[in-house]
């Protein structure tokens, strides 16, 4: 597949876990820390650059790791905490390129062809990014830019802490050659024994190594890895983000009893969530109602809509019925919020047979267009105005 | 009440109604079938609310009467039992005891009183038509009907009478299939819609062997069907089926003529590499032929290409080539027409000489 020679960073952060812990206690600071469960029986999530000394990794048992490093300190994981500043991070990612691709909390790849005219060279971007997560959350992270993934990821892991590694396409070879082969993603144990029972060590003596000896060992997949070892990667950086969920709610002034307004508010929460979602052309397969009660007890209900949809229509009659079980389950109680949500999104690809049915997605469509026109109160089912709003 | 047959005269009769019977039901008796037994007749009853079916079997009745028993457990009993066993069936106190050389059996049950049967389903008249007509009335529509859609009048077969013509219509809302027959005899048919509902439509679809005729009913809220001494009767859906001929393409003038079976072969390998949930596939309608193409996530990609009768504009469309296949399999002729306006319009497939049935399908957007 011929294509345009294209910049890939791989973004990894320094010791996520453990640097957090250590940024926000400076007691910390230059000791030995492990994240992880706290009795024997738990494993490292994460070790400091300081714990490593001693040979502790993460995935390592937590006694296996006392045993190496007794003065270790063992923190509790946060993950609220690392979802927040994985949250900051890929924010700043989304600064520089659209396409993202994340691996975990503390890891993408990033496409940043497409941004070389805006922010200068692959190496200037990444150092850009560098500065500005060190910037915003006071954490290193080390960064590979070369190619495509493969290599941008062995890049990144080149120079850790706080590394910068680019590795142009001219010299590809002479970075990997001398590399370990199990660097290589997907070369675990049992590959690695037989690799070096072949002698096979480094990933040159794999890129050199005769095609029989391979096919032996890795068998249909022997071509993909002489590519690999080759520093060959096409695949590209999938972004998967998009929307999980899309969803409207509403705290109302004075709690709800009454069938009646409760419809109506359903109503136009329904409009708005439905409204979103076909200005993205999502339909969602799932319908979620969100309930909470005065006592702030909250329920969610949901069921799915076959086919998907982004119908005002379908999802108001999903989302009602799912409100009717709730009030015969639970009679006289009053409500205080209400939230229409949908989920289990797809693009909507296929064009339906009824669009143009009176009270169908022609109306949808039309009420969409004056919406964007003239405001969002400026048109709706009339079942889903206020009283006050009439007259 | 008491009764004795021969295994096979017990289990036919079981083996036609017990697919109604479901797994989980919401009253316990819905797991029981209903047995009456009289004038030397066992009739067996099966429902779940929606759909019944009353079988019998020629049986020697000694005392009359009609209880409950597990279905699926009477079913299992009388397959168990050796080939022409004879069995003995009766009820004593609030067991009913099986019987059959030396195995013994004794099943609970619950008062036929509390069987939810439908008897009467008031219905004007009763039409009797060829069995095959009405096979083939579903057998080409049945798999467009909608499964568990909240438009819950689309999750069943459009039944519609009128005239001469008995005509079927199915759609799930991104396609439409319609199968009409016209009747050579008898006296014009009632003007009438009712809406089968699924599980309705596949049980008949089991019923129905192509041979002698049927007898159906409308009712205002059920259809009935009685064929070959099974009694099927389902309850209608309440609700206004979409007006289906507004969305039947009218001007069919830009049309393609393609060997049906190539051009299913054609879809069928090119179909291999398109994306597994949304099945989409790209066609490219040109001059005398016609382009396949499809890819997926992984990026793998197929490509065919067909020669087929067109001369009209360069059209490029997409399909989920699941609704292409099926129109394609239910349509008999060698030949097959497509009309297609262009890109986005609805296409519709048929029989170049034989507009009985017609298939309507809207395109996706690749």
């Amino acid at each position: 597949m011929p294509t345009a020679s294209r910049h890939i960073l791989h973004v990894d952060m320094d010791a996520f876990f453990a640097s957090i812990e250590q940024r926000d206690n400076p007691d910390l600071i230059g000791k030995p820390v492990v994240v992880g469960g706290g009795d024997n029986r738990g494993v490292v999530a994460a070790a400091s650059y300081e714990v490593r000394e001693f040979g502790v990794r993460s995935a390592m048992p937590m006694r296996e790791a006392r045993r190496r490093c007794p003065d270790l300190i063992c923190v509790r994981p946060q993950m609220g905490k690392y979802r927040t500043v994985s949250a900051d991070i890929f924010t700043i990612f989304r600064e520089f390129t659209p396409l993202i691709e994340g691996l975990s909390l503390d890891e993408a790849f990033l496409d940043v062809t497409a941004s070389l005219s805006l922010f200068g060279s692959a190496a200037d971007i990444a150092r850009a990014i560098k500065k500005r997560v060190h910037d915003v959350t006071g954490l290193t992270a080390s960064v590979g830019a070369a190619e495509n993934k493969l290599v941008a990821k062995i890049a990144s892991d080149l120079e850790k802490p706080d590394g910068l590694v680019l590795v142009p396409q001219d010299r590809v070879r002479q970075t990997l050659d001398p590399l370990a082969v199990q660097v290589i993603p997907g070369i675990g144990k049992q590959t690695l024994r037989r690799l070096h029972q072949a002698d096979i060590r480094t990933i040159g003596d794999l890129r050199r190594a005769p095609a029989a000896a391979l096919d032996a060992i890795f068998g249909r997949f022997a071509q993909r890895t002489r590519d690999r070892a080759s520093g060959i990667d096409d695949r590209p950086v999938v972004s998967e983000r998009g929307d999980k969920s899309i969803s409207a709610e509403e705290t109302f002034d004075t709690d709800l009893t009454a069938r009646k307004i409760l419809y109506k508010k359903l109503l136009q929460l329904t409009e708005r969530t439905s409204g979103r979602l076909r200005a993205k052309s999502l339909t969602a397969g799932t319908v979620q109602l969100k309930i909470r009660q005065s006592d702030f007890t909250t329920c969610t209900r949901q069921r799915s809509l076959r086919p998907p949809s982004s119908g005002t229509d379908t999802i108001y009659h999903a989302a009602r019925e799912l409100l009717d079980v709730w009030l015969r389950e639970h009679p006289d109680k009053s409500i205080r919020l209400l939230g229409v949500g949908g989920s289990n999104l797809a693009q909507s690809a296929q064009a339906d047979l009824f669009g143009a049915t009176p009270g169908g997605a022609g109306v949808d469509k039309l009420v969409d267009q004056i919406r964007n026109k003239f405001g969002s109160a400026s048109v709706g089912r009339a079942r889903s105005l206020d009283n006050d709003q009439i007259g | 009440m008491k009764l004795s047959a021969g295994r096979e005269a017990l289990l036919k009769p079981l083996q036609i109604v017990i697919g109604v019977v479901e797994r989980r039901q919401t009253m316990p008796i819905l797991a029981n079938v209903l047995l009456v037994a009289q004038d030397g007749q066992l009739s067996i009853t099966a429902t779940d609310l929606e759909v019944e079916l009353v079988a019998s079997g020629e049986v020697e009745v000694e005392t009359a009467g009609e209880v409950t028993v597990p279905g699926r457990k009477l079913l299992d009993i009388c397959r168990a039992l050796p080939e022409n066993a004879p069995v003995s069936i009766s009820q004593s106190g609030e067991k009913v005891l099986i019987r059959s050389g030396r195995s013994k059996f004794s099943l609970t049950t619950l008062p036929a009183a509390e069987f939810p049967s439908v008897e009467d389903i008031s219905a004007d008249e009763a039409l009797e038509l060829p069995q095959n007509t009405v096979q083939r009335l579903l057998d080409k529509t049945h798999f467009s009907m909608a499964q568990q859609d909240v438009r819950y009048y689309l999750n069943g077969l459009l039944i519609e009478t009128g005239g001469k013509q008995l005509r079927a219509v199915a759609t799930d809302g991104h396609r439409l299939a319609l199968c009409q027959v016209t009747l050579d005899e008898g006296s014009a048919l009632p003007e009438k819609q009712v809406i089968v509902p699924r599980k309705g439509v596949l049980e008949l679809q089991r019923l129905l062997n192509g041979e002698g005729t049927l007898t159906m009913e409308l009712g205002t809220n059920h259809i009935r069907m009685q064929l070959d001494g099974v009694r099927f009767t389902s309850k209608l859906i309440d609700g206004r089926f979409p007006e289906y001929d507004r969305v039947i393409p009218k001007d069919t003038s830009n049309e393609l003529l393609a060997d049906r079976a190539l051009l299913r072969g054609a879809l069928q390998r090119t179909s291999i590499l398109s994306n597994e949930k949304y099945r989409g596939i790209r066609l490219l309608i040109r001059d005398g032929a016609v382009l396949l193409q499809a890819h997926n996530p992984e990026q793998e990609e197929a490509e065919d290409e067909l020669e087929v009768e067109y001369s009209g504009e360069e059209i490029e469309i997409g399909f989920n080539v699941t609704y292409l296949l099926e129109a394609l399999s239910a349509i008999d002729s060698e030949q097959v027409t497509l009309s297609v306006l262009d890109g986005n319009s609805s296409c519709l497939l048929r029989d170049p000489g034989n507009d009985d049935c017609k298939y309507v399908v809207m395109p996706m957007r690749l």
